[in-house]
């Protein structure tokens, strides 16, 4: 008994005076993910490697925004959508202070970007800095500028328009060029 | 090969139908119904064998039939010394049978191994399959107002977000509990939200006195239904982050025991680094649930000064975790085919710097504690367990290692990094809540010096492979994880399209509950919260509460529904009729 009383007294007050004093995490740690709005180009690969779908990217309802969504309240602080993010937009920080109010709103974070609408149909399939980052990895690959030029149109094409086009090219029995 | 001797003498008992082969040192051997019980009472009893898991199964889709797996870890005996198989012949052997739709029913083994009593009980519940001959057959894990002929983990029984209306609060069953014949006998209840308890279970002990003659108990307060929501629905990224969530304390081991099956079902061999940093991040975990224990026997007996000074060590474990995985525990780390994180030199360094605090700090509270006489008299020759019941009930963890039998699946069944590694398997004559609280401490000193072989033997490899899948619907295995409360056993049958077909997960807690009855009996009423204590129990959180409003001496009781409706709506509060 005192000899439990004697260990006390040797380390003294260990007692971390919290909210006064911030807690110090240490390096790499997992907290909230941050998310920044300006390097996301809403490719979604975030939305399909988060396990607890605590991330959700879709169009809003009269699809003029493509909505990127993060959920805090669901998130397990696993990592992946740091992992799998293209440009970093999202990094887990070091907050992890996560109280609000009763509300459940206070939790959910929010991005809009703006939509590209297909060349053909007219209507959107994608986010426009998406189809600008893709211009920009290809100008960056080496490709000659009539190529460029070519597939600036091409990637403002939706997928099923791209794939109605393809059907009527093999149709049509005109002969495919393939550089 | 592994397991052949076992088999080659179940076949001289009973006639066995197919034998196959699921990993190297694991074996299923498909048995005639009626030679069930006997086959596993033999394999129980005369080879050596202990209870590890049993997987009822529905097969109708592959084979037309329901489908029960005993698994039986064959390690021999141990009830005395050299009463113990060799190292290189340990392995698995699971008994399986075919059970056909349209009987639905089995014999029961429990009456010749009684260790399978909770797993028959719950075969019923979630597959509708009979015992005959289970003395016990009351509801185990669904609650008391879940309807009589929904069986949820049938396939086609219901969806996994369909959820079937409760009974009324009072026309709910009333649970029968079992209760000893016997004049002046005088129930306690002790739960199911209890104030020494941290999680709701409820006891019910019977009295003599002020001695407990016999006691029994409802646990499964809130049962989560996870092996449902992982069925057919979770691909194998999702499901290691799902069973991470089924324990707060031993999560990393359920983590590396679920995707360990699903990596031996398909034979993945992961690196060697990553094998020993799984071992690591297990170890830290251990670090802490024991801290965390040793902390909590000291304060149900009113050590108030010990429990503290633990409980600043634990914090040095949990810094440990957050250094090494990025969280104050160590979760999200685990992928199928290795992991996600890598330590570097400086971790390993601030690791071993304060790995030597919690050496050093832990033994001087030790034996600070231990020469406390006071706190002695209420821990020895408590609550003990028997050492033919832990031969019969085959619990797990530092619960039978205290009653003096020599089970560690580290040491039994090496997996990962262990093969590599040196330690003792702590084990403590006695049985009783002292030699349980020794276990963990002698742990913590094996743990830490794990941890440091694990970082003198790591090799410098890459800590993933690309998992080639090679999914073939109906491959299963078993894969099994010493966590700090004993053997986690995870049962994995592949389904098709990257799905699993069906999850067993089979916490330690679950094994050593049977027991905790003979455990009580004979002891004060006072003593009872320390024994559950001393089991390290785990189990989950309520369904309901009561409030009594002492100003307005009102009370009422949230139901359930109360609850749900109002988290949805966040109006109409249920407490508002006391204000």
């Amino acid at each position: 008994m005192m000899k439990l009383l004697d260990i006390s007294k040797k380390y003294g007050e260990i007692t971390h005076k919290y909210p006064f004093e911030p807690y110090k995490v240490a390096d790499n740690f997992r907290g909230k993910p941050a998310y920044i709005y300006d390097l996301c180009i809403g490719c979604a690969a975030c939305g399909i490697a988060c396990p607890s779908n605590a991330i959700t990217v879709v169009f809003n309802d009269d699809k003029s925004k493509l909505v990127w969504e993060f959920d805090c309240g669901r998130c397990i602080f696993c990592g992946r959508c740091d992992e799998v993010c293209p440009t970093g937009a999202i990094k887990l920080s070091e907050e992890f202070e996560l109280a609000v109010k009763f509300d459940k709103s206070a939790l959910i974070q929010r991005g809009e970007l703006d939509v590209q609408c297909c060349t053909e149909c007219k209507k959107p399939f994608s986010a426009k800095r998406l189809v600008k980052y893709s211009f920009e990895c290809l100008s960056k690959a080496n490709v000659s500028e009539k190529r460029l030029e070519e597939a600036k149109n091409y990637l403002c094409i939706c997928p099923t328009c791209k794939k109605t086009a393809t059907v009527a090219t093999f149709t049509s029995g005109k002969e495919m060029v393939i550089e | 090969m592994k397991c052949d001797k076992f088999i080659e003498a179940l076949g001289t008992r009973v006639k066995i139908l197919e034998v196959t082969r699921q990993y190297e040192d694991q074996v299923t051997a498909l048995v005639e119904l009626n030679d069930l019980p006997e086959a596993v009472r033999f394999l129980y009893y005369d080879m050596g064998g202990y209870l590890s898991t049993m997987i009822p199964n529905d097969e109708r889709s592959i084979n037309k039939h329901y489908a029960l797996y005993y698994a039986l870890s064959m390690e021999g005996g141990k009830m005395f010394a050299g009463d113990e198989i060799a190292q290189d012949e340990k392995c698995f052997v699971t008994v399986k049978v075919l059970i056909s739709p349209d009987s639905l029913v089995f014999p029961s083994v429990t009456p010749l191994v009684p260790a399978c009593v909770w797993y028959e009980r719950e075969a019923y519940d979630m597959f509708g399959l009979v015992a005959e001959g289970l003395p016990d057959k009351r509801r185990l894990v669904l609650s008391d107002d879940w309807p009589d002929n929904l069986f949820p983990l049938r396939k086609d029984a219901m969806d996994y977000r369909y959820r079937p209306d409760m009974k009324d609060h009072y026309m709910e069953p009333e649970y029968e509990f079992l209760r000893p014949e016997g004049s002046g006998i005088i129930d306690v209840p002790l739960g199911p939200l209890h104030i020494t308890a941290d999680e709701p279970g409820h006891f019910r002990l019977y009295c003599d006195g002020d001695t407990i003659v016999d006691a029994d108990y409802r646990l499964f307060y809130q049962h989560r239904g996870m092996e449902k929501l992982a069925e057919n629905r979770m691909n194998y990224d999702q499901m290691g982050y799902l069973a991470e969530r089924v324990c707060g304390i031993c999560g990393y081991a359920h983590a590396i025991a679920c995707i360990e099956a699903a990596e031996k079902a398909i034979n993945l061999e992961i690196p060697a680094r990553a094998q020993a940093i799984r071992v690591i991040c297990s170890e830290i975990e251990r670090l802490h649930s024991h801290l965390l224990n040793i902390g909590l026997a000291c304060e149900v007996t009113g050590n108030y000064n010990a429990f503290m000074h633990i409980f600043r060590i634990r914090e040095y474990s949990m810094k440990l975790a957050e250094l090494v995985t990025g969280g104050r525990k160590t979760y999200g780390n685990v992928v199928m085919g290795g992991l996600r994180r890598d330590m570097t030199g400086h971790e390993i360094k601030e690791s071993l710097r304060i790995l030597h605090i919690i050496e050093t700090q832990v033994e001087e509270v030790w034996d600070a504690v231990m020469d406390d006489q006071r706190q002695m008299k209420r821990w020895k020759g408590v609550g003990i367990l028997d050492k033919q019941v832990a031969r019969d009930f085959s619990p797990v963890g530092p619960n039978i290692r205290g009653s003096g039998i020599k089970r560690d699946t580290r040491y039994d069944h090496p997996y990962d990094f262990f093969k590599q590694i040196q330690f003792d398997v702590a084990v403590v004559e006695g049985g009783d809540v002292f030699a349980r609280e020794m276990v963990r401490y002698m742990e913590l000193k094996s743990s830490v010096s794990i941890i440091r072989q694990c970082f003198e033997l790591m090799p410098q490899t890459a800590i993933i492979v690309d998992p080639k899948f090679h999914v073939k619907p109906e491959n299963y295995a078993l894969a099994y994880v010493e966590a700090p409360r004993g053997e986690n056993v995870h049962w994995i049958m592949q389904g098709s399209a990257q799905k699993v077909f069906r999850w067993r997960c089979r916490a330690a807690t679950y094994n050593n509950w049977p027991s905790l009855r003979f455990q009580f009996r004979g002891n004060t009423i006072a003593d009872a919260a320390l024994i559950v204590c001393s089991l390290d129990p785990c189990y989950s959180c309520t369904e309901r509460i009561t409030v009594v409003d002492i100003k307005s001496k009102k009370s009422k009781i949230l139901t359930n529904k109360d609850l749900k409706d109002f988290s949805k709506t966040l109006k109409n509060s249920p407490m508002k009729d006391l204000r």
